[in-house]
């Protein structure tokens, strides 16, 4: 296995999102996907407990390994990319991917995922969710340089990260106090 | 992708929304093809929210109204193309009709709030100013009651700087969820905690602020003035109060502190608000131990029929710890920064012998159909819907039924513009010229025509050039409004002397490069001269009692009710009101829900997915049940908008205050109850 000179990958801290979909539809506006495309998704896994993800650029990318067009590559980055000009619509990687990051448009019959906003990155630019987010809850990081101190690898409501290595880590919830109505 | 060949405009989100953010807007070949955040809004950052980020599918909807359309009959969906010249000339002859009918222009009456709260969009107010009487609304319909309760207390409504909650040592949120309403504060509301500041939110929802609060006290609904009086009887008792404060700058407290001592109890407290008395103290603890604290009163307590005490007894308890006048600390409600404008359409004169009669916007449609001498015949709705968003629609389908033009004018096919005679396409933001001032924080900022106005829509303002100017030519003189004024004189009129000087502008052109700050005020009442007529914090007012309300703030016990559920709608991410109906990013979930408890649902027969229906006096309407164990017993949650508006359920409920500020009681709709049954298919 090449090592990679770099790892993007995500920060997802859960105790400052308000599941609030700047960042959902802020993609959106970033990249033009249709209603029912998102290639950042925000999902409630308890009440008031929330999590955004988008592509986590896998380690070991399912997508990559399942593709009959090898449509997906990964690069020296780590970002995993999708060439759409290969896609054939087959679906295989939207049902192979642990986290809906493969995103079937059913008008173009392809698949489409986030790709770290390639271009803004190119330009210095930090991607469109990023950006957006008004509590700082995603931010960006090359895993490789060890910028993680703090983090976990896994929270409740995000699927088993043995079989993928997903270049995401998490800040978790904290405790808090909470008094309900007494009745 | 970044495009290349782009041309960048600075516009603004116009929503009735706290944060009226600042947008740049991308625009190639003359299409608006992004927004982003204006980074140099000192407030909003370069950021935006969810329905601010869909602004190209807003403006690019399909469901988009493109020509004026007649319709007839009215409501049955058999709609005309015509043109602009040919609804002009309908509504110009209706006028002159209805003028030469009756002797006079009150037979017009127009029915306008804050879709669009651009100072030129009172055009609308500016237009039927100019032709003199006419039939006008007057009252607030979102914030009338604590706007009171704030000024018999202070005796004027100025927020502190919400930039400086950043400063506060405490943060209490009481009944706001800026989660989802005013996404901003929380970078502010979490600077603050970053250097240690905690964060209560108390709210009878576990809403997402809540979820992410150091400490949240559930409370039953509109119960806040007695939590907040049971706070001060314990500050009291333990002799936490600033006692400085009291002796220089409050107004009554020996009443007030006899009041709290003698009537209230904890255990009044605790049984009513459903709090425990260990919480109670637990609160009280903060309170007097920790300073600055910054208090921020939403508006859904103020909707209450105890809504001007629930804000009034917070103010109080923001004054006894001392916290007025302290940057950091503070109430915070509203911020008047638009007054600080001319705010010349919306004031255009009408001629001293001919000023128009005027009717409350929260009780519209009674009142409309009250009137005679002449009755109303003509009503033209702008910036606003009320069939979908308004109280006593039953009401309001005998008003429609009464009238002999209704004329709408809008950008999608509102409930509202479906029951119109004309609808007439109006522009988006990224269409017109405007000046745009937030009502919580301290930015200015312009918004500048990116792109042309889509297929024939009009701005409101450009609508009320081209219909006053026909109603002169058809009858010299029946109009003054000064339809040869272009926006941007329009725009340099709001920009007087003094508005420069505390923006610090040279001229308002230099709001191209970017939004400024008011200078002014930013700590309110650092001074300690109140604007009260004693001059000091009123714990005790003697206005309040001249106008028949408890000179001290109080409780009232909540109306008995025949229906047995207390029916809240608050605001849903994705909407404001029933604005972003039509954005298909944005309707990504099930709207048409409504949210139970288990055990109210288990009483009822009702499971999760049932349909079921939903009953009171004003109406009935069918919704989806969600259960949820986080619902207090005894309420449920829907929220706004939709195909099946929840404001079908909603009456001329008036709250406890708003006559002084707005001329008109505020509404308490979420005073309002119902019962819910499953049905039976």
């Amino acid at each position: 296995m090449t090592i990679m000179l770099k790892q993007m990958g995500f920060i997802f801290n859960a105790d400052l999102c308000v599941g609030c979909k700047a960042c959902e539809i802020a993609c959106k506006n970033e990249n033009k996907t249709p209603a029912g495309v998102n290639w950042r998704r925000v999902s409630s896994t308890a009440e008031g407990v929330y999590l955004s993800l988008s592509c986590n650029h896998c380690d070991s990318p399912e997508c990559f390994r399942i593709c009959p067009q090898k449509a997906y590559s990964k690069r020296r980055d780590g970002i995993v990319f999708i060439n759409n000009n290969r896609c054939d619509g087959c679906m295989d990687c939207v049902s192979a991917c642990p986290y809906d990051a493969p995103q079937f448009d059913t008008i173009t019959r392809k698949a489409s995922k986030c790709i770290f906003c390639e271009s803004r990155l190119l330009k210095g630019l930090d991607p469109a969710c990023i950006v957006a987010c008004s509590t700082g809850a995603i931010q960006m990081v090359n895993l490789n340089k060890g910028q993680s101190q703090g983090t976990v690898g896994m929270i409740d409501g995000f699927p088993d990260i043995r079989l993928t290595k997903p270049s995401i880590r998490f800040f978790p919830l904290q405790p808090r106090k909470r008094y309900w109505l007494q009745d | 992708m970044l495009p290349t060949d782009y041309k960048i405009f600075r516009n603004v989100c116009p929503r009735n929304c706290y944060d009226t953010c600042g947008i740049i807007s991308y625009v190639k070949n003359g299409e608006l093809i992004k927004v982003e955040g204006d980074p140099k809004h000192g407030y909003t950052k370069g950021r935006l929210c969810a329905k601010g980020y869909a602004y190209t599918q807003y403006v690019y909807s399909p469901d988009r109204l493109r020509y004026p359309l007649r319709q007839y009959p009215r409501g049955s969906g058999t709609w005309e193309r015509i043109s602009w010249e040919q609804a002009i000339e309908i509504i110009a002859d209706k006028i002159l009709e209805l003028n030469k009918r009756y002797g006079s222009n009150l037979a017009l009456a127009h029915n306008k709030f804050s879709g669009n709260l651009g100072l030129l969009h009172y055009a609308v107010e500016g237009m039927f100013n100019s032709m003199g009487e006419h039939t006008k609304t007057i009252g607030n319909a979102c914030l009338a009651a604590g706007f009171d309760a704030i000024s018999y207390d202070f005796g004027d409504n100025i927020n502190p700087d919400p930039e400086d909650m950043a400063d506060s040592k405490l943060i209490v949120i009481w009944g706001a969820n800026p989660a989802w309403t005013a996404i901003h504060q929380l970078s502010h509301i979490n600077a603050a905690r970053e250097k240690g500041a905690k964060v209560v939110v108390i709210d009878p929802l576990y809403t997402p602020t809540a979820a992410k609060a150091d400490i949240f006290v559930q409370i039953r609904p509109s119960t806040d003035s007695l939590l907040a009086l049971g706070i001060v009887k314990i500050l009291m008792e333990q002799d936490k109060c600033d006692n400085d404060f009291i002796r220089d700058h409050t107004w009554g407290w020996e009443p007030f502190s006899s009041y709290v001592k003698e009537k209230i109890s904890i255990s009044l407290v605790r049984e009513v608000t459903g709090i425990t008395e260990e919480v109670i103290f637990e609160l009280a603890s903060l309170y007097g131990s920790t300073k600055p604290c910054a208090n921020w009163v939403g508006f859904g307590l103020q909707r209450s029929m105890n809504g001007g005490q629930n804000t009034r007894a917070i103010n109080a308890l923001v004054g006894v710890t001392g916290n007025i006048g302290r940057k950091g600390g503070g109430l915070y409600y509203f911020n008047p920064t638009p007054n600080y404008f001319p705010q010349s359409l919306l004031n255009h004169p009408s001629p001293e012998s001919r000023q128009p009669r005027e009717v409350d916007i929260n009780r519209f449609a009674d009142d409309i159909l009250s009137l005679a001498n002449p009755p109303v015949k003509m009503l033209w709705v702008a910036s606003r819907n009320p069939l979908s968003q308004d109280q006593n629609l039953a009401r309001w389908q005998e008003l429609l039924e009464s009238l002999e033009l209704v004329v709408t004018v809008d950008l999608f096919m509102t409930r509202t513009a479906e029951m119109s005679d004309l609808v007439l396409p109006a522009t988006s933001t990224f269409e017109n010229d405007d000046v745009n001032v937030g009502y919580w924080h301290y930015w200015l900022a312009i918004n500048q025509k990116a792109i042309e106005p889509l297929y024939e829509a009009k701005s409101d303002l450009e609508i009320a050039r081209i219909l006053t100017r026909k109603l002169n030519e058809l009858s010299p003189g029946f109009s003054d409004f000064p339809y040869e004024l272009t926006d941007e004189d329009w725009i340099s009129k709001e920009f007087t002397p003094k508005v420069l000087e505390i923006y610090g502008l040279a001229n308002w052109e230099e709001l191209k490069d970017g939004p400024r700050k008011c200078s002014g005020n930013k700590i309110p009442w650092e001074d300690r001269r109140f604007k009260t007529k004693t001059g000091k914090f009123e714990l005790y007012s003697r206005d309040a009692k001249e106008n028949e309300l408890p000179a001290i703030s109080t409780y009232n016990q909540p109306r008995n009710d025949i229906y047995p559920l207390r029916l809240l709608s608050p605001q849903h991410r994705n909407r404001l009101h029933s604005q972003y109906d039509f954005v298909p990013w944005l309707n990504d979930e099930h709207f048409d829900i409504l949210k139970m408890n288990q055990k109210d649902a288990r009483q009822r027969g009702i499971e999760e997915g049932d349909t079921v229906c939903i009953y009171n006096e004003a109406g009935l309407l069918s919704k989806k049940i969600k259960l949820s164990p986080y619902i207090p017993l005894g309420v449920v949650v829907a929220s706004q908008g939709g195909l099946k508006p929840i404001n079908s359920l909603m009456f001329d409920l008036p709250a406890d205050m708003g006559m002084k500020e707005s001329g008109s009681r505020g509404l308490a709709i979420n005073d309002v109850y119902v019962e819910c049954k499953k049905q039976v298919k």
